[in-house]
């Protein structure tokens, strides 16, 4: 893979941008999806004018430019949290709306089951219907939500650090290394910006493919399905 | 003697936009220990409201008026805590299709372990005793416990929701319609489960339409009709000779019997009329009868009947 403009080993670089790019992609994800299912569930279970309020709110934000959102908040994040910290919670923050739509609209027909109201009646209490019952028709929606959000944050990230906004520039995140490689480009340095974009290409679809194993070999219903 | 269940002048309305659906009007009944009470009646007669209403499985848009007593304790007044020691402990529920009553993407084996532990059994003991119970019915824990319910046949999903209402050994079962999309050997097989429960010494409390699973299970009937109760007596009583019209006209609807459908529809909930909700179908009717609504008069063999045309004795 060579160097880069210093004369940095550019394999070092982008093995190591890996691994910073993708614990932070995978906070932030586990935030995002933790937002989102608190933000859903609260939706759907409680109803009425709880419902109506959160999801206007979440209506709004939907409605918001989630990139520019992002950078407002690792504005007022960074100086406390540092540029991982606020990275991780910039998307963290503005990726939960899509999901709690999602999970308020299973929650609702959920609720109409007869195998709820049959647990209600076998003595089941809320926690124990949340718990047993409702969590598990929820887990396929929410871990589809992390696996596809996990490489959106890579992505956040790389354009964070690439603005000067996320991660210092002498750590070698993956947005970094492609933020060098961008200047490198003028002068014929077209492998400086091209592996570590590779590296998040193979990232993102290393997660889709276990995704797919997850779909496949752990959620029952697809094991039922009509063959057409 | 008090009764273990007693219910009394029990309404339930649900509140809708197109006004209040009176599903159950003032329906009293009751349930000795060890005593089995068949409630009959069409769809839409109100038959599983009354189920429902007696565990509160109601929806929030509801008015339940009257009384539920389960052993001398009024049940309308119970907190959710209360009411939750209640539920599968004392009074258990055999729900409407038992294929759409379990959790379709948990192995059923951890539903059953739930069920048994929710009744306050330690997990050793829930297993014992679900092996002892499912044993009973012809099923093998183990066999089923590794399953979904979409992996096994409809009298065996029958059988599991059937072990997990008697798990608890509760004081009385309610069972809601337990023979609909049955065939004819499954409610044979039905018939005789719900025999054995009232034979452990649990009173049985079963909701059905199907006349011919009434006939054999024997007990006292309640027939509805249009929310209301309109005859209650002993169930050979009934089939002997129904006191009220449309218990009569019901039977000969049996294809064994005559064959014949009764003319016209039950009237709509929403609006039921000021009058028997039956005289517009009623081959015997007379003036009265579409003047006010008849009370439940007695008519020997200790049945009682909606109908005028027992006023007068």
């Amino acid at each position: 893979m060579g160097t880069d403009e210093v004369g940095r080993d550019l394999f070092a670089r982008v093995l190591h941008g890996i691994r910073i790019s993708l614990t932070i992609a995978v906070l932030a994800a586990m935030a995002a999806v933790a937002v989102g299912t608190l933000v859903g569930v609260l939706a759907g279970t409680l109803g009425g004018k709880v419902d109506a309020v959160v999801m206007r709110t979440t209506d709004v934000f939907a409605s918001q430019n989630h990139f520019l959102f992002g950078i407002l908040l690792l504005v007022l994040f960074r100086p406390a949290l540092g540029g991982a910290g606020a990275v991780m919670l910039a998307v963290g923050l503005t990726h939960w709306p899509s999901l709690a739509r999602i999970v308020r609209g299973e929650l609702m027909s959920l609720r109409e089951r007869p195998f709820i109201s049959a647990a209600v009646g076998g003595g089941a209490s809320r926690w124990r219907l949340a718990r047993r019952h409702y969590l598990p028709h929820l887990m396929p929606a929410v871990g589809l939500a992390f696996v596809l959000t996990v490489p959106h944050a890579v992505f956040h990230e790389s354009a964070y650090s690439f603005l000067g906004l996320g991660l210092p520039a002498h750590q070698a995140s993956l947005g970094n290394i492609r933020a060098d490689g961008q200047r490198s480009l003028l002068a014929g340095g077209w492998w400086i910006a091209l592996f570590p974009g590779l590296a998040i290409l193979v990232a993102a679809m290393a997660i889709g493919t276990l995704a797919e194993y997850w779909r496949e070999h752990l959620h029952p219903r697809w094991g039922s399905e009509l063959e057409l | 003697m008090t009764e273990l269940l007693e219910v009394e002048e029990l309404s339930v309305g649900f509140r809708t936009r197109r006004g209040v659906v009176q599903a159950l009007s003032q329906a009293s009944v009751t349930v000795g220990r060890g005593r089995l009470l068949l409630v009959v009646g069409e769809s839409g007669s109100g038959t599983t409201v009354l189920a429902h209403a007696l565990l509160r499985l109601l929806p929030r848009n509801v008015n339940v008026s009257g009384s539920v007593r389960l052993g001398g304790q009024e049940l309308l007044d119970l907190s959710p805590a209360e009411l939750r020691r209640v539920r599968g402990r004392r009074m258990a529920l055999i729900p409407q299709s038992p294929a759409s009553s379990l959790n379709p993407v948990r192995r059923l084996g951890g539903q059953l372990l739930e069920a048994a532990q929710a009744r306050g059994l330690s997990e050793q003991q829930s297993r014992t005793r679900l092996r002892e119970l499912l044993g009973e019915l012809g099923l093998d824990l183990a066999f089923v416990s590794g399953r979904y319910v979409h992996q096994l046949s409809g009298g065996m999903q029958q059988r599991i929701v059937n072990a997990m209402a008697l798990v608890g050994e509760p004081e009385i079962v309610i069972a809601d319609e337990p023979t609909s999309g049955l065939d004819a050997e499954l409610v044979d097989t039905t018939a005789t489960q719900l025999r054995e429960i009232s034979a452990r010494g649990a009173a049985l409390l079963v909701i059905t339409h199907d006349l011919r699973l009434a006939e054999r299970l024997g007990g006292r009937l309640a027939l509805l009709y249009a929310s209301r109760i309109v005859e209650v007596g002993p169930t050979a009583a009934f089939f002997a000779a129904p006191a009220h019209p449309y218990g009569r006209e019901l039977l000969r609807a049996l294809p064994e019997r005559e064959g014949k459908s009764i003319p016209g529809m039950a009237p709509e909930l929403t609006a039921l009329p000021g009058h028997c909700a039956f005289a517009d179908r009623c081959p015997d009717r007379f003036d009265r009868c579409t003047e006010s609504v008849p009370d439940l008069y007695p008519v020997p063999d200790g049945v009682l009947a909606r109908c005028f045309a027992h006023a007068e004795r």
